[in-house]
């Protein structure tokens, strides 16, 4: 990668990784207090509580991970964390998916969801690992890049 | 002619120059992955998503998805009256009550079960267990575990842990059998014979054999007690570790270190993740499904005849005053020598008709996992180990099971919950 590709990298994983630390510092104080919603933003954990409190860690650990990559990012071993950091949010935020998925489709009264109800299944409010997905996939350029730089 | 040991490594340096190449090896985006999650500080966070990941996973596929979503629909409001409106005899009748539903008293009147876990026959119960609840879970473990199989995570978690298992006198390698055994007990058993001496191995079969609850158990127990989830691993991890540290002081034999091969990460193959999901299950099927079918004959004829009422007033008083659970836990611990998962929902059976309270809803469950194991298990450990070796494993399953579950109730009491 370039240096200005670095430098990009730099600013923009540290900022993500600043949202992480306090999106799973907000998740970590709501699942001592049974959690919260705010506006399209979930954290009440209402659907499995015990799941809250652990995912505040990985977020934690998400947002430690993209932070501690940024000093000299092009060295693989650095741009491995945010790669690691990155992945983390998709398996995290890839089950809240699968979650919605799995709950769309079995009907309250039927044996199958009506087509309003399915829909209904994906509405906001989303928890905070969802709304870091699209950002985390940046990463993919990167991984390309160093891809590129192997060969 | 036989070549002296000198000659022989003059023999293997004249190779490799011929067949080696040597130079500086940069190391590529996936190495470095693969070190990060060996590395302690940076591979336990890992671990504690790739495990979330399993467990949300498994929730939605068997809990949400096909239990919840169709499987208790399909038997408690189609399948369970359907056999309630045909089948002959009618609630009372013995041969009705063994197969289809036993009914349970309220206010002094025998009256019909509502769900499959209540009825407790064997074309209700007994088919709802494997089929409707069990068969989910245990298809979402093995397709999970496969998957991290294929990729190449497993061995790594294995030296991640490898510091922490040698505590307790065994290797990183022990996380394999035990992650095995989450799913069933039997190949978690057989997988402990890679491990080197027969003090890792006894240590090995009776802390799986103890503590690790099979994925048939998991699964109904996460669809009735869900809640207490995270407190019944949390007792059971404590109990896996504490306890093996005490054996690996008692029992002599030494705990060597074994080479493990790491290999590098890689894309899962499909065709062998559906070939070793299909196998597993399979097996898992042919020894569950009998086994469950048998045990609600079993104790649907120990209701019949009265021995189950005999059994639960001499175990009640031992079962109340040093467990702290009631009488009525005595046939789910009977059941439970088959098959744990229909034991537990036995329990759910008690739960429902509100004979329990919260904190003995799950010491009931913890001492079922604790207790002894299901059959199977009992004869893949004689299987597996020599006369003495299994006569001590039982020697300590009961004194853990006496010592933890009095433990259990001791904490309960002073808490105030017991």
């Amino acid at each position: 990668m370039n240096e200005g590709e670095e430098k990009f990298g730099q600013i923009y994983f540290a900022v993500l990784g600043a949202v992480a630390l306090a999106f799973g510092a907000a998740e970590l104080i709501a699942s001592a207090g049974g959690g919260f919603t705010w506006g399209i933003l979930d954290s009440s954990g209402a659907a499995n509580p015990l799941f809250l409190s652990w995912r505040a860690i990985i977020l934690l650990s998400v947002g430690f991970f993209y932070l501690s990559s940024v000093k000299d990012f092009a060295e693989v071993h650095q741009l491995a964390k945010s790669v690691m950091a990155s992945i983390m949010i998709w398996i995290v935020a890839g089950m809240a998916i699968w979650s919605r998925i799995a709950g769309s489709i079995p009907g309250e009264e039927t044996w199958f969801n009506s087509l309003d109800g399915f829909l209904a299944s994906y509405a906001p409010p989303y928890c905070p690992e969802m709304f870091l997905l699209p950002f985390s996939l940046v990463i993919m350029y990167y991984i390309f890049k160093e891809g590129e730089t192997e060969k | 002619m036989p070549l002296s040991v000198d000659e022989r490594w003059d023999l293997i340096d004249k190779i490799s120059k011929q067949t080696v190449t040597f130079g500086a090896y940069k190391h590529t985006l996936k190495d470095a992955i693969a070190e990060l999650t060996v590395k302690p500080l940076t591979g336990i966070p890992v671990a504690i998503a790739v495990i979330y990941g399993f467990w949300s996973f498994f929730c939605d596929f068997a809990g949400t998805l096909f239990t919840d979503g169709f499987m208790v629909r399909l038997f408690d409001e189609h399948w369970l009256p359907w056999l309630q409106s045909v089948f002959p005899g009618g609630l009372g009748n013995p041969l009705y009550a063994l197969m289809v539903d036993a009914g349970h008293i309220e206010n002094g009147v025998l009256v019909a079960s509502d769900t499959c876990f209540e009825s407790f026959g064997v074309l209700t119960s007994g088919l709802f267990v494997p089929f409707g609840v069990v068969l989910w879970a245990v298809v979402a473990f093995y397709l999970m575990f496969a998957i991290l199989e294929d990729v190449g995570y497993l061995p790594r978690l294995a030296v991640l842990v490898d510091t922490v298992l040698h505590k307790i006198g065994l290797h990183g390698y022990a996380i394999v059998p035990t992650f095995l055994s989450l799913g069933c007990n039997v190949p978690g058993v057989t997988a402990v014979r890679p491990l080197e001496t027969r003090k890792q191995r006894f240590l090995m079969i009776t802390l799986l054999a103890v503590f690790i609850p099979c994925g048939a158990q998991i699964g109904i127990m996460q669809d009735l007690v869900p809640e207490l989830m995270g407190w019944i691993f949390l007792t059971l991890a404590i109990g896996y570790l504490g306890f093996g540290f005490i054996l690996n002081k008692i029992v002599p034999g030494k705990s060597p270190e074994i080479i493990m091969d790491v290999p590098p990460y890689q894309m899962p193959m499909w065709r062998n993740i559906a070939s070793k999901l299909w196998i597993r299950t399979s097996r898992f099927l042919l020894v569950a499904v009998p086994f469950v079918l048998l045990g609600c004959l079993i104790v649907g004829l120990m209701y019949l005849t009265g021995a189950m009422d005999w059994l639960a007033a001499v175990f009640g008083p031992l079962l109340m005053g040093w467990f702290g659970v009631p009488e009525e836990t005595v046939a789910p611990l009977i059941a439970g020598f088959l098959r744990k998962d229909l034991a537990v929902g036995m329990i759910g059976g008690l739960m429902e008709q509100g004979i329990m309270t919260t904190f003995q809803v799950f010491t009931s469950v913890v001492l079922l996992c604790i207790y002894f194991p299901c059959l199977a298990t009992f004869v893949m450990m004689l299987k597996e180990e020599n006369w003495k070796e299994f006569l001590g494993s039982i020697a300590s399953l009961v004194a853990m099971v006496f010592v933890y579950g009095g433990l259990i109730h001791l904490v309960g009491i002073m808490l105030g919950v017991a």
